[in-house]
């Protein structure tokens, strides 16, 4: 439909195309007859006509220059701001991704410890088709609530048994992925609140422990900090590492949300003085980081992984994994059941977990999502008798207590979550962080951008965001009718069948035992 | 590698031929009052054109805006040449000044493209892949 208003731009770049020329000879007339000041401009038009040619006439890789010329250049200007301007001004307070708006002001309120109460109704898309918490007519008083509490390793009697009194851990980002300031105020957060900080697959954690909180020392398929030259295990090194007191777990990557079934690799470019000394690596080739840990090609050689990493370090350990195949996490139970090796824990990580940097392919379309690949973990391990042999730690886009909440009732002992506290830090969503140039100076290890990032004005929020979810945990815990975490259960959950959750649980072997 | 060092030498010298003649566009010098009353400029013309020159030589000097300062260059010495072309002409002196712009102007033509990537309406002209990936 032809209306009125109809602006032709295609008639109005070959307008623009005649009119530079034009203007410049008009120019160039006025400046040899009435002043040379009008060469100014004379010049600015050559410039234009010179532009406009070869865009028109010399490149090729440009289509819409070759067509439009100059007035092309608008769409490319226009359109680099757009992400800016969607986010200051155009996008609602709910639609951004990963974490919208609301839900970034609702950890930044809580990093500031400013109230976070909203006014007249939910800002949430309230269709029937959200999992929502059940709550109880007779709430559980402030004083009945039990402190909360869990042993990583008592199921061993370890020596070095770690306890964690707050539900919350800072999950792995590693030093490389982050810049010195954002690491030492994480970990010096870390230590106001007393909860321990995972290191990532960073190699030797010098920067996290210079604040001297508690660490989850992680190893990934590289090894880093703790591999021997051709990237297999190096038992003196993670001895070594273990041995420090600050170190209180070790966790074993066997895949992340972000990019399970994916490796990496380092470029050669990346690799600095410091982060070949760090990772343990050399200098002037690449390093890949392999899909899997090379020691660990079958189901048995894994669990007997788990064993020698247990034996060498002394400390409760465990591995972090994205389900991929339920049938395949139930082999690798059968195996530890039969070898009675058991982690201390498994970090269940979700599909929307962040990173970095990952194929787009790989962050969009590959794993589980974490409340599915909980609850498919949680049954395994319960089908099979083994769920009092280890803890259960959720992660993926965790960051508000209703969805940690949720994962405790699905079966999590405890919550990990690294872009809560990316936020917490003030991450303002720039999508940079495989870039070095986060804005914020939290991904990034130009000098110029941390400087912003002072570490004494950011370690006390990090203190913040845990003490404040915690408040809302419990009282939603309260909420509940439950006195702790471990007490919570599906049965407080409200799960809509055309929910993913729901729709599992429909189709769960559980269920379909019952139904035959 | 070696781009940037022809680069380099090139912005040294349009640098030294832009820079030499400051000092007397700044301290009303009988024969630069000269010239350009001929394009009809008086003090104010030549000390605004002085500026733009001292603003350039600084742009190029610095290694991540060589591109503008490259332009701002270009721009100042067609101007200087049409100058030459339509008013002043190049007997004597002022064939020698003429001589210099044009230099100038070409090695600033030769910095634009060698640092056309600075740039992604300039790398565009050549249809390089800018590391915009929007773009068509």
């Amino acid at each position: 439909m032809a209306s009125s208003l109809h602006i032709d731009l295609h008639k109005i770049s070959k307008f623009v195309n005649l009119s530079i020329p034009a203007l410049f000879v008009v120019f160039l007339s006025a400046g040899h007859f009435v002043s040379f000041y009008f060469h100014f401009f004379t010049v600015a038009f050559l410039f234009m006509v010179i532009a406009n040619f070869f865009y028109m006439t010399v490149q090729k890789e440009h289509v819409i220059l070759k067509n439009f010329g100059l007035m092309g250049q608008a769409r490319y200007i226009i359109e680099s701001i757009g992400p800016e301007m969607r986010q200051y001004l155009f996008a609602s307070d709910t639609e951004e991704r990963p974490f919208n708006r609301e839900e970034r002001s609702e950890v930044y309120r809580k990093a500031k410890n400013i109230d976070s109460a909203s006014s007249f109704g939910s800002q949430q898309n309230f269709d029937p088709s959200e999992i929502k918490i059940r709550h109880t007519m007779f709430p559980t008083p402030k004083e009945a609530l039990q402190p909360f509490k869990i042993t990583y390793g008592e199921e061993r009697g370890l020596e070095f048994a770690y306890t964690i009194t707050r539900p919350i851990m800072i999950s792995a980002m590693s030093y490389g992925a982050l810049g010195t300031n954002a690491v030492r105020s994480l970990a010096r957060g870390a230590k106001l609140a007393n909860i321990p900080m995972n290191t990532g697959e960073g190699g030797y954690p010098e920067y996290h422990l210079m604040e001297d909180c508690d660490l989850i020392f992680q190893i990934g398929t590289a090894k880093f900090g703790v591999r021997t030259d051709d990237g297999l295990l190096d038992d003196t090194k993670l001895a070594e590492i273990a041995s420090k007191p600050q170190i209180r777990m070790i966790e074993i990557k066997f895949s992340q949300g972000a990019k399970p079934g994916k490796g990496g690799l380092l470029p050669k470019e990346k690799i600095t003085d410091e982060i070949a000394k760090l990772r343990g690596i050399k200098k002037g080739a690449d390093v890949v980081s392999p899909p899997y840990h090379p020691e660990c090609d079958t189901v048995e050689k894994t669990v007997a992984f788990i064993k020698r990493v247990q034996n060498v370090s002394g400390l409760p350990t465990g591995f972090k994994i994205c389900l991929g195949k339920v049938s395949e996490f139930e082999v690798l139970v059968e195996e530890m059941k039969r070898q009675d090796v058991y982690p201390d824990f498994i970090t269940v990580d979700g599909a929307e977990g962040g990173t970095g940097a990952a194929p787009k392919a790989f962050l969009d379309g590959v794993g589980l999502p974490l409340l599915v690949g909980l609850a498919s973990i949680q049954d395994c391990l319960k089908r099979h008798g083994i769920r009092n042999k280890m803890k259960l730690n959720a992660s993926g886009k965790l960051i508000s207590p209703r969805a940690q909440l949720v994962a405790f009732a699905l079966g999590a002992d405890a919550i990990y979550s690294a872009r809560g506290f990316m936020l917490s830090l003030g991450c303002i969503q720039a999508l940079q962080c495989g870039n070095n140039t986060c804005p914020i100076g939290i991904t990034t290890h130009d000098p110029e951008l941390q400087k912003g990032l002072v570490i004494e004005s950011r370690a006390p929020r990090i203190a913040n965001y845990v003490h404040n979810i915690e408040h809302d945990l419990e009282e939603l815990l309260r909420a509940t009718g439950c006195k702790s975490f471990s007490e919570l259960t599906e049965e407080n959950l409200y799960i809509p069948s055309d929910t993913v959750l729901g729709n599992y649980r429909l189709n769960s072997p559980e269920v379909q035992a019952a139904a035959s | 590698m070696k781009n940037n060092i022809i680069s380099w030498i090139a912005q040294l010298i349009v640098v030294f031929i832009l820079g030499q003649t400051l000092f007397f566009k700044f301290t009303d010098a009988p024969e630069v009052a000269e010239m350009f009353a001929k394009l009809g400029m008086g003090p104010f013309g030549y000390k605004l054109i002085g500026s733009l020159e001292l603003v350039a030589c600084i742009l190029l000097l610095i290694p991540s805006s060589t591109i503008w300062g490259a332009i701002l260059s270009w721009g100042l010495m067609s101007g200087a040449i049409m100058g030459h072309i339509s008013k002043i002409g190049f007997e004597g002196n002022a064939g020698a000044m003429a001589g210099m712009a044009i230099a100038a102007w070409l090695l600033s033509c030769l910095i634009i493209f060698f640092r056309r990537n600075q740039a992604s309406f300039i790398a565009n002209m050549f249809g390089t892949k800018s590391s915009n990936e929007m773009q068509s």
